[in-house]
């Protein structure tokens, strides 16, 4: 039980390092000088200490929808499979719910940002949801293959017997929703080729466009909401299409853990660093190549078993 | 192992479909030959067969260096527009492909038990055959239809390596020559629409 507790702890711990750390990568790569890996932290203590103001035209729904955009997220976190061996897991959640949890974090999140009445808060609610009706079919197709593969629906078990006995039969599916999945994380989350985190350019901004007018404490669990979202998508990914090393004792699981966590960062920053953000109206090709994979693994997986 | 090369050649096959820029295209072009030409070295290991080692080692030099270099080369020179919207919408695309996809792996079932082979390889090499007359399709410009027709030869590479355990030595040389020759060919059809194309 500690070691369950302490693994989500940790998770929620090191979430804003990951974010950072991409940060770092990029400015790195492009010969700027690098911010610090703390950064997200400062960050969060700076709007704790800043002061709240709420804009007289919201309802309840602004004071009330940060808390409703985290605690979806932590409750994901609970879900998720097992880092280290030996700790507990919730074996029988499937895809299902923990799909239905992101998009009911993410539809406060909208709700939040058309809260307000401004302009840009609906305009970047109806982008994200633009966004998130695409990345659900294909997220639900995508870790029910995987588990299929792993032989249980529940993601967590799934996990545990991806990393016992690895499916070398199925390497072709296994291929296609590992590339399926890496789509609907950098969709997912904000990443340069569908959302640029980093700007506040009005044709560009889906996520900060909702969050422009929320401040201080409210606009801390916001942001912290979203690298926890990132640190779900990264350890799904990490534990189900890099199934390995869970077998070793407690640090050295961890320590493996991590490395993944920063292989797939570094992946994304290598990514952001080199491509383009795309047009808006451009989002739904790639979103659309993405459900050609998940398809396509599922059906690969059921008519040649391969 | 081999289905690992055989997921990433059908991925870079799907990748390249949707495609619209030509240097992008002979990039996918090209690492779809180096996962056909590791697939062939790689099986020659697994069933000791010296001449599809060789005739992979000779696809990688080939086909996953030169030719892809000779194109690049060839459409830097001619100034080829390189800009190639598909005419084929990606929304059409995302149904049009697995409905391809399903189709041959039902079509491809009974051939597989005739031939005593790994079923999923065949499918996957008519399926990425069915994929590449797409990719011919769906383009208007000489140069990504070429890469449609080199892509083409790529599959049916494949399923040779897959149903038979290797062609005849002879045969994969035969290919190569016809392939090349193609080159030579495509370089005069570059030069006469050049200008326009």
């Amino acid at each position: 039980m500690i070691l369950y507790l302490s693994t989500i702890i940790l998770l929620v711990v090191i979430s804003p390092l990951l974010l950072s750390f991409i940060t770092q990568i990029k400015m790195f790569i492009t010969f700027k000088k690098p911010i610090s890996i703390f950064q997200g932290y400062r960050n969060f203590s700076k709007l704790m200490s800043k002061e709240t103001i709420i804009s007289e035209e919201t309802s309840a729904v602004t004071r009330v929808a940060p808390f409703l955009i985290l605690s979806p997220l932590l409750t994901v976190l609970f879900l998720l499979p097992p880092i280290v061996k030996g700790a507990y897991y919730v074996s029988f959640v499937d895809a299902f719910t923990i799909t239905g949890l992101i998009s009911l974090s993410t539809f406060f999140l909208m709700l939040l940002g058309l809260d307000s009445a401004s302009s840009f808060g609906g305009m970047g609610s109806s982008r994200e949801a633009f966004i998130s009706a695409l990345v659900e079919p294909a997220m639900i197709l995508t870790v029910f293959s995987v588990s299929m593969m792993a032989g249980n629906l529940g993601i967590g078990q799934a996990g545990v017997n991806l990393a016992s006995s690895f499916p070398q039969k199925h390497m072709a599916s296994f291929l296609f929703s590992a590339i399926s999945f890496f789509i609907l994380l950098i969709a997912e989350n904000g990443r340069i080729p569908v959302d640029n985190p980093q700007t506040h350019l009005e044709v560009t901004m889906i996520h900060e466009a909702m969050i422009l007018d929320i401040t201080g404490v409210y606009l801390a669990i916001v942001e912290m909401a979203s690298s926890i979202k990132f640190i779900i998508f990264a350890s799904l990914f990490a534990s189900l299409f890099m199934p390995f090393g869970l077998q070793f004792s407690v640090p050295i699981a961890l320590m493996i853990f991590i490395a993944k966590l920063l292989i797939i960062c570094i992946a994304i920053a290598l990514l952001e660093a080199s491509t383009a953000k795309l047009r808006l109206f451009k989002v739904p090709n790639l979103l659309g190549i993405s459900i050609v994979f998940a398809f396509l693994s599922l059906i690969t997986f059921y008519v040649l078993g391969a | 192992m081999d289905n690992f090369l055989i997921g990433l050649f059908l991925a870079t096959l799907i990748i390249s479909i949707f495609t619209a820029r030509l240097y992008r295209l002979i990039f996918w072009y090209f690492v779809n030959s180096l996962m056909l030409g590791l697939l062939a070295v790689f099986i020659g290991i697994k069933v000791h067969d010296n001449a599809l080692i060789v005739s992979g080692a000779i696809t990688l030099v080939l086909k996953a260096l030169i030719i892809p270099y000779v194109l690049k080369y060839l459409s830097k020179k001619f100034h080829l527009q390189r800009q190639i919207t598909p005419n084929i919408k990606v929304h059409y695309s995302v149904i049009l492909i697995p409905a391809i996809l399903v189709f041959t792996f039902f079509i491809a079932e009974p051939i597989s038990h005739m031939l005593q082979a790994n079923p999923n390889d065949i499918s996957i090499s008519i399926s990425s055959l069915f994929l590449t007359l797409i990719l011919m399709m769906e383009h208007n410009h000489v140069a990504p239809k070429i890469i449609g027709f080199l892509t083409l030869d790529n599959a049916l590479f494949l399923l040779g390596i897959t149903a038979t355990n290797g062609m005849p030595m002879l045969v994969e040389l035969g290919v190569f020559f016809d392939i090349l020759m193609a080159i030579v060919i495509i370089n005069l059809l570059f030069k006469d629409t050049g200008v326009k194309a």
